[in-house]
């Protein structure tokens, strides 16, 4: 990246942009969600939206897609479904964190 | 609400790293944190920055990352509607995935919508968040570069996400759901934008509601 003044203008653009996107989109339905109803089965529907949205930010780093090559599998893989399994056994979110980066952690150092 | 913290923290301290990383100057990190508050649209935005796109382009691509805020802002509108706009202005502020996921299952099926306990653990979740994602992400933009890459800390972040998920799982429209999702999620990696999250997340609400179709109709046969 070009320093100076107009690498400066460039990344406050890109920043104004972003500020822009996040609020348009976050302020949209809380501004005007009486002016844009929603039926109550629409509604209901959206309790499927959360786990959605965050098995769309998990996935991508479990089982990533490498341009050009495609699906690839990764020792991340291994070490989500070790802390998956210590969680299903313990029912401790702490157990699955740290069973899961120790077991990344073997895997690095092995491999 | 543990894992939802671990998970904040771990995700801030990297996203304030990557920044610094892509060459971003620790001011305009800082400023990019407080001001756009989405890790999710942030690291969008940082291959575009280093090939320096076009101003449009990463607002575009800011915008497709950022539908899911509008879909979690139809679901939080009824919680909220008997406050004065400003207020839920600044609430609008402070929307994030993870208090979203940690809400929206307690609430949902609550007759009443607006009480104050809604209000107080709604309060009681992006409070907290932020000022995790806020100190970490400092803490991440200022310190990161004692910190190796081989620690590989955003995977804590993944496994927290993965520790709130799970417990959201309890009835079988939502198993199948869930597993679209992730499905969608996988081959959508390849789409430009980060359109595979959107994807995943309409994906995941559609065949919930199939499912749930389908689900009660089998109950109602026996």
């Amino acid at each position: 990246m070009a320093e100076g003044l107009g690498s400066d203008l460039y990344i406050l653009g890109v920043i104004v942009a972003l500020t822009v996107s996040s609020f348009l989109t976050r302020a949209c339905y809380f501004m005007f969600g009486g002016r844009l109803p929603l039926s109550e089965p629409t509604r209901r529907a959206l309790r499927y939206a959360p786990t959605a949205a965050l098995m769309g930010i998990v996935v991508p780093e479990l089982l990533p897609w490498e341009p050009g090559v495609g699906p690839v599998l990764d020792i991340r893989l291994i070490a989500g479904i070790a802390g998956v399994l210590l969680f299903l056994r313990t029912g401790s979110s702490v157990l699955l964190i740290v069973g899961g980066m120790v077991v990344l952690w073997g895997l690095q150092a092995w491999m | 609400m543990l894992p939802a913290l671990i998970a904040t923290g771990a995700w801030g301290f990297v996203t304030g790293i990557a920044l610094v990383k892509s060459g971003l100057s620790e001011t305009a990190a800082t400023l990019m944190t407080v001001m756009v508050y989405s890790g999710t649209a942030q690291l969008t935005a940082l291959p575009l920055i280093i090939s320096g796109a076009p101003l449009w382009l990463i607002f575009a691509a800011a915008v497709v990352v950022n539908i899911r805020f509008i879909i979690f802002g139809a679901a939080l509108y009824p919680y909220f509607r008997y406050m004065r706009w400003q207020r839920r202005l600044l609430l609008s502020y402070f929307t994030s995935d993870i208090v979203f996921a940690v809400f929206i299952p307690r609430y949902v099926d609550s007759r009443k919508k607006g009480t104050r306990d809604q209000l107080w653990f709604y309060l009681g979740g992006i409070i907290p968040v932020w000022l995790v994602w806020e100190v970490f992400s400092l803490l991440g933009i200022y310190m990161g570069s004692f910190v190796p890459a081989s620690w590989s800390l955003d995977f804590a972040a993944i496994l927290a996400i993965l520790a709130i998920i799970i417990p959201l799982v309890r009835t079988r429209p939502m198993l199948v759901s869930l597993l679209v999702a992730g499905f969608v999620a996988w081959v959508g990696q390849p789409l430009p934008l980060r359109l595979g999250l959107a994807a995943a997340v309409v994906a995941g609400i559609v065949t919930g509601v199939v499912a749930e179709r389908w689900n009660g109709r089998r109950a109602e046969h026996g």
